[in-house]
């Protein structure tokens, strides 16, 4: 029952944080705004993900095709039909700003529908298919997708299509991110999770204990892009307007590299890394020097540091791998290894300074960010390859532990 | 009709007027987006030679922002700068960038000053959309006069960049003309911004028997192109002819041999002799070292300095005032060419310099004006 | 004959043997790239994301080494260029992509060889991303420079074959309609002798209808010659691309002298089959990785090359990452791991995608790749040539 009741409370209190979030925001400029927004999709992305490729171990990467067709089957028929005589018939019985919103959770649920459905043509062949063929394949559908709606007129080509009437709610996008938590977690951790596990560990003993794979994996599939789809459903009607060119390859590595950063197997993991790597960019986009002015770095530097990082990550990875007893030890030897990396930068500097064109090369910040995503990845897996959360999970008896410090019996399953 | 923005617009408080430029300095659009900024700054140094107490006491504070090529970042970035304080944003050089910024504009009451976006539909966004260049409602036709009229050629072969909505916009537009004129279409190819590999389609092109071949895309690709169709067998006799996105240093080198003989649609030529043009070289030589690659150097110039002009010209440094000053520009004199935005809905009605390629660059043949493809239009920017 | 039926169903069967040359030269670029793909996921059992950037930097180095050899844009350069240029450029290409591809191996994948295969896959798309971008900041991007075309000695030579001869009556027309447009020539030239300096795009009346009739005669010539072109089945092979196909199958050649009769070769045949026990057989499992890497980068760097040089393509530091996936569907659709599948999957790719197009369809053409790997993972899981074995219990 104290059970029960803890959920409870945290239930409300995530829903009320949505609203309390729009509420928040709503006086925040338009920029802002926008990236609170992309952090929400980008975690039901994320963790939408994660249930394919984390928790069911299925090595799916074209997630970016679920997120399309849930942005174009909603925002399409929101542009045909919405101010239609026969749907605003239909709506004729509701109060008038409640429409469009009742509108709206149509549409993210057909969205959610038509990414589904996609989600099965998919699914159905991983059946078949061993990790890295499902991944082209993936991959492939993803393209296919997205140079299908390239060419339909109808669908507004490479121009791209407007999506009116607009519905820019922070609250109902932050809502779907925690269904879709709320969601993942929930099959992670009963017994309806289990057949997913066992899955990603190990099919042939699965199917040994009687797990009905196929059905598992399809299962995966459909509810991560069924949540795909329904994010792809809100970005349409959050910014009004959606192009090919949004859903590309790239976006499906993105999140995919929000996954494994996170850890895969740990929604924790996937909330964090979606939120950290969609607002790095940007919050790298306008960084200022000392001088006020957006950041510029000589050719010169931008070697340099990269020389730095690069010692810094080879003497950590070298102190990872000996054997070291005492921890003060190992902590005085990584503190070690970054100091040794700042001064190869220093050095860097002043030997590179020397070579003219890659001194006078201003680079402004702007354009080294992505260069900075990069590193950062790069070195992430190096010293971290499990991602930052590994398989461990935020949860409340986590919290508890932290608190409490009795002895807690430690067993085989973590909670 | 133009709907007028509702929003009140930003003004500048403080002792600085910031002034918003969005450029793509990165992707597809990186070599257009470099040039735009360069002549953006540019500008503001000119103009704050000439005003060195800048306007009214507050000194211009220009800010470029990165909008990735794409139209989403252009949007986020444009807000960013508006939410900053810029009174105007001048940008972009693609028109699918441009539709989105202009919209968050209109939201917020912010001019924007496109710099090379041709698509003819963007100024019906609101009356705070202006541009200093062509339409493509008027290159298109340009182009199929040329071809039609100048060459005497009938039939056509058309190669779109469907990846590009410039591209796409641009064959419509040079389609609907020359069949309009008499001609005939004879094949319609497409392919993808960075494909390296034409020969499909040259092959299908060669065997329609076209007289001539209207390439719409980005030089990057019409090099290759150019080299690969006369690989297969499409002879000299068959000229190629593009929009303004064929404008670049690059393109002598990458069509080589095959591309002499080509003609595009330019907004000026740098090697003309008018004192806005060759001022305009000077200055950039002697601040970036050598000629501006493309046409965006010389826009983004006009751009920018037609804004500050404006912001100068208005009766205060807010965008309400700026964008009733915009409207009432006249005979500017841009180094890409004169422009008048009173009455015209936006959209100036610049000329159109039809330029051919020789192993010397570019040089000009014949150039058109408005009236020579409206005849005395009552409406402005409506073909 | 052919002129009548040539046209079947919209599909115009006189282009088709051009269409499978062009894809059989299309699909050898795959198949050069894809090899390099599939080598490295034999051995390793990893996606190297970072591969289709070797091959972007291969046609960096070409472009700086033809500045070298004297082909720079902005200056006046040698006007034929040799044989040995090509070697140069080739070598240089192979050996510095060689390099990279190590170097990757040993700072990027070496240590992630313990780890997850999906960790090792996103470091490959950092290191990917980070050649790209970092790239971007300091190689020339834009605008992108290509290779002039003079360095390639064959430029502008090719061999035609008349495969089917096209009806004489085209020939009578072409001839017939010549005296006219010499006609109307020679009036217009007269004019224009009579008138020295005119501006040809802005004549007086006179001389422009005299323009106008030169031009329509010739165009009726010119339309009646091009039918010609066309009446028959013709098949042009550039000179340049005939010894790009012929360089792709040495170096295939190559590779599988390598493979198949070397020590090193049965080594990486072990490797590729079973890690462990290969290592436990004592092989050098470092040593044939590093190996591995040598060849697939160096194929990569070849195919760079020979593109950049003989299509004339436009470098830009992202211009790698299409091909690059392309290629590895490829290898994917010839069998992962299999190295004449990857051959075989890339010549297949490169035919449907020139096949797509000369049926009319070119806006799907990227699409077509993906579809016929999923129409053959279908009913062959493993790829082509790949084992078709599913797991069952």
């Amino acid at each position: 029952m104290k059970f029960w009741g803890i959920r409870l409370v945290s239930i409300l209190v995530a829903v009320g944080a949505c609203f309390a979030l729009q509420g928040l925001t709503g006086h925040w400029s338009d920029y802002a705004q926008r990236i609170v927004v992309l952090i929400g999709l980008y975690v039901t992305l994320a963790v939408s993900l994660n249930l394919i490729n984390g928790i069911t171990g299925q090595f799916s990467i074209g997630h970016a095709a679920f997120y399309q067709v849930g942005a174009y089957t909603a925002g399409y028929l929101t542009l045909t039909y919405f101010n239609s005589p026969r749907v605003q018939g239909m709506l004729h019985g509701l109060p008038a700003n409640s429409r469009l919103t009742i509108w709206l959770l149509l549409m993210i649920i057909v969205g959610a529908l038509a990414a589904a459905l996609a989600g099965l043509l998919v699914g159905l062949p991983s059946l078949r298919l061993k990790g890295d063929y499902l991944a082209i394949v993936t991959l492939g559908f993803g393209e296919i997708i997205r140079i299908i709606v390239q060419n339909q007129q109808a669908l507004g080509g490479s121009y791209g299509m407007n999506v009116t009437p607009k519905y820019e709610s922070i609250a109902v996008i932050w809502l779907l991110a925690i269904i879709c938590i709320a969601c993942c977690r929930n099959l992670l951790k009963t017994a309806h999770g289990l057949p997913f596990l066992s899955v990603r560990e190990d099919e042939v003993a699965g199917q040994a204990m009687g797990v009905n794979v196929t059905r598992t994996k399809v299962t995966a599939f459909l509810i991560g892009s069924a949540f795909a789809g329904a994010a792809g459903a809100l970005l349409a009607h959050f910014e009004g307007f959606i192009t090919p060119a949004t859903f590309g390859m790239d976006v499906s590595f993105i999140i995919l590299t929000m996954v494994v950063l996170g850890g895969t197997g740990s929604i924790t993991g996937s909330v964090i890394a979606a939120a950290l790597l969609t607002y790095l960019p940007e919050y790298l986009r306008g960084f200022k020097g000392a001088d006020g002015n957006a950041l510029s770095l000589s050719g010169a530097n931008v070697v340099a540091w990269m020389v730095g990082v690069a010692l810094a990550v080879g003497l950590i990875r070298w102190v990872m791998q000996k054997h070291v007893e005492s921890k003060g030890k190992r902590l005085g030897f990584y503190v070690g290894a970054i100091v040794a990396g700042a001064v190869g930068r220093i050095v860097g500097n002043l030997v590179f300074a020397h070579i003219a064109p890659l001194q006078d090369k201003q680079i402004p910040i702007d354009q080294v960010r992505m260069v900075i995503f990069a590193v950062v990845l790069i070195v992430i897996m190096l010293l971290r390859p499990q991602g930052i959360f590994a398989h461990h999970e935020f949860s409340w008896s986590l919290v508890r532990r932290l608190f409490k410090r009795e002895e807690v019996p430690h067993t085989a399953v973590s909670v | 009709m133009r709907p007028a923005p509702t929003a009140a617009g930003n003004t500048a408080t403080g002792n600085t007027i910031v002034v918003g430029m969005v450029s793509s300095l990165n992707g597809d659009l990186k070599p257009w987006g470099d040039d735009s900024a360069k002549g953006g700054q540019l500008a503001v140094e000119e103009f704050n030679k000439m005003n060195p107490d800048g306007i009214g006491g507050k000194k211009i504070d220009f800010r470029i922002a990165d909008s990735n090529s794409k139209p989403e970042q252009g949007k986020s970035a444009a807000e960013k700068l508006m939410s900053d304080g810029a009174v105007a944003i001048i940008g972009e050089v693609a028109s699918g960038i441009t539709a989105q910024m202009a919209k968050a504009a209109f939201d917020k009451g912010v001019p924007v000053i496109a710099v090379g976006a041709t698509r003819t539909d963007l100024t019906d966004i609101g009356t705070n959309v202006f541009r200093v260049c062509y339409t493509d409602a008027f290159q298109g036709p340009v182009m199929a006069k040329f071809a039609y009229d100048e060459l005497s050629k009938k039939k056509a072969a058309i190669i779109t960049d469907i990846k590009q909505p410039y591209s796409v916009g641009l064959s419509q537009s040079f389609k609907d003309a020359f069949v309009k004129a008499g001609g005939t279409i004879v094949d319609e190819e497409s392919y993808n911004s960075g494909d390296t590999q034409f020969s499909g389609q040259l092959t299908k092109v060669k065997a329609a028997n076209p007289d001539v071949i209207f390439m719409s895309g980005y030089f990057n690709e019409t090099g290759p192109l150019a080299r690969q169709a006369r690989d297969q067998g499409i002879g000299m006799d068959v000229p190629l002819l593009g929009g303004d996105g064929w404008d670049s240093r690059e393109i002598l080198n990458s069509g080589g041999a095959a591309i002499l003989g080509s003609f595009f649609c330019n907004h000026y030529n740098n090697k003309e002799t008018r004192p806005e043009v060759t001022d305009f070289l000077k200055k950039w030589k002697a601040k970036y070292g050598t000629e501006p690659g493309t046409t965006m150097g010389a826009l983004g110039y006009d751009g920018t300095m037609l804004t500050l002009q404006s912001l100068k010209a208005a009766k205060g440094p807010d965008s309400k005032d700026l964008i009733d000053a915009l409207e009432n520009t006249e005979n500017f004199p841009g180094v890409s060419g004169s422009i008048s935005l009173k009455g015209m809905g936006g959209s100036p009605h610049k000329r159109a310099l039809v330029v051919e390629l020789t192993k010397d660059g570019q040089v000009f043949r014949k150039a058109y004006e408005w009236n020579d493809i409206y005849p005395a239009t009552a409406a402005p920017n409506t073909p | 004959m052919t002129t009548a039926l040539h046209l079947v169903a919209g599909l115009d069967f006189n282009t088709l043997p051009q269409q499978l040359v062009n894809g059989l030269l299309l699909g050898a670029i795959y198949a050069l790239i894809a090899l390099g793909y599939t080598m490295v996921y034999g051995v390793l059992k990893l996606i190297n994301f970072a591969h289709g950037e070797v091959y972007m930097l291969g046609g960096y180095v070409a472009l700086f080494v033809s500045y070298y050899l004297g082909f720079r844009p902005d200056k006046v350069g040698p006007t034929h260029s040799s044989i040995w240029n090509l070697l140069i450029m080739l070598v240089a290409c192979m050996v510095i992509c060689s390099l990279v591809g190590v170097a990757i191996e040993r700072f990027a994948y070496r240590p992630m060889r313990s780890h997850s295969r999906i960790a090792s896959l996103i470091t490959a798309i950092g290191v990917s991303l980070l050649l790209q971008y970092g790239g971007a900041l300091f190689l020339p991007n834009s605008p992108p420079p290509s290779i002039s075309e003079l360095v390639n000695p064959y430029h502008g030579q090719s061999k035609d074959f008349t495969l089917v001869a096209p009806p004489a009556s085209l020939k009578a027309t072409v001839d017939s309609l010549k005296p006219a447009s010499d006609l109307a020539a020679a009036n217009y030239k007269s004019w224009l002798d009579s008138h020295p300096g005119a501006d040809t795009y802005n004549l007086p009346k006179d001389g422009d209808a005299l323009k106008h009739a030169a031009q329509d005669a010739k165009g009726k010539y010119e339309d009646a010659q091009h039918k010609l072109d066309t009446g028959g089945v013709r098949l042009i092979i550039q000179t340049g691309q005939a010894v790009m196909l012929i360089s792709t199958i040495v170096l295939m050649g190559a590779l599988t002298y390598m493979v198949l009769f070397t020590k090193r070769g049965r080594a990486m045949r072990a490797v590729s089959h079973d890690f462990d026990s290969a290592s436990l057989m004592g092989v050098n499992v470092n040593s044939i990785v590093l190996f591995t890497f040598i060849l697939g980068s160096s194929l990569a760097g070849a195919g760079a090359m020979m593109t950049a040089t003989f299509l004339g393509t436009p470098l830009t530091t992202f211009y790698g990452l299409v091909p690059g996936v392309k290629a590895f569907t490829a290898a994917v659709l010839g069998g992962i791991g299999n190295i004449p599948g990857a051959v075989l999957g890339g010549l297949l790719m490169g035919m449907a995608e020139n096949l797509v197009v000369w049926a009319g369809y070119s806006n799907y053409r990227d699409a077509i790749a993906f579809v016929v790997l999923i129409i053959v993972l279908l009913f062959r899981p493993g790829g082509l040539l790949g084992s078709s074995k599913v797991e069952k219990v």
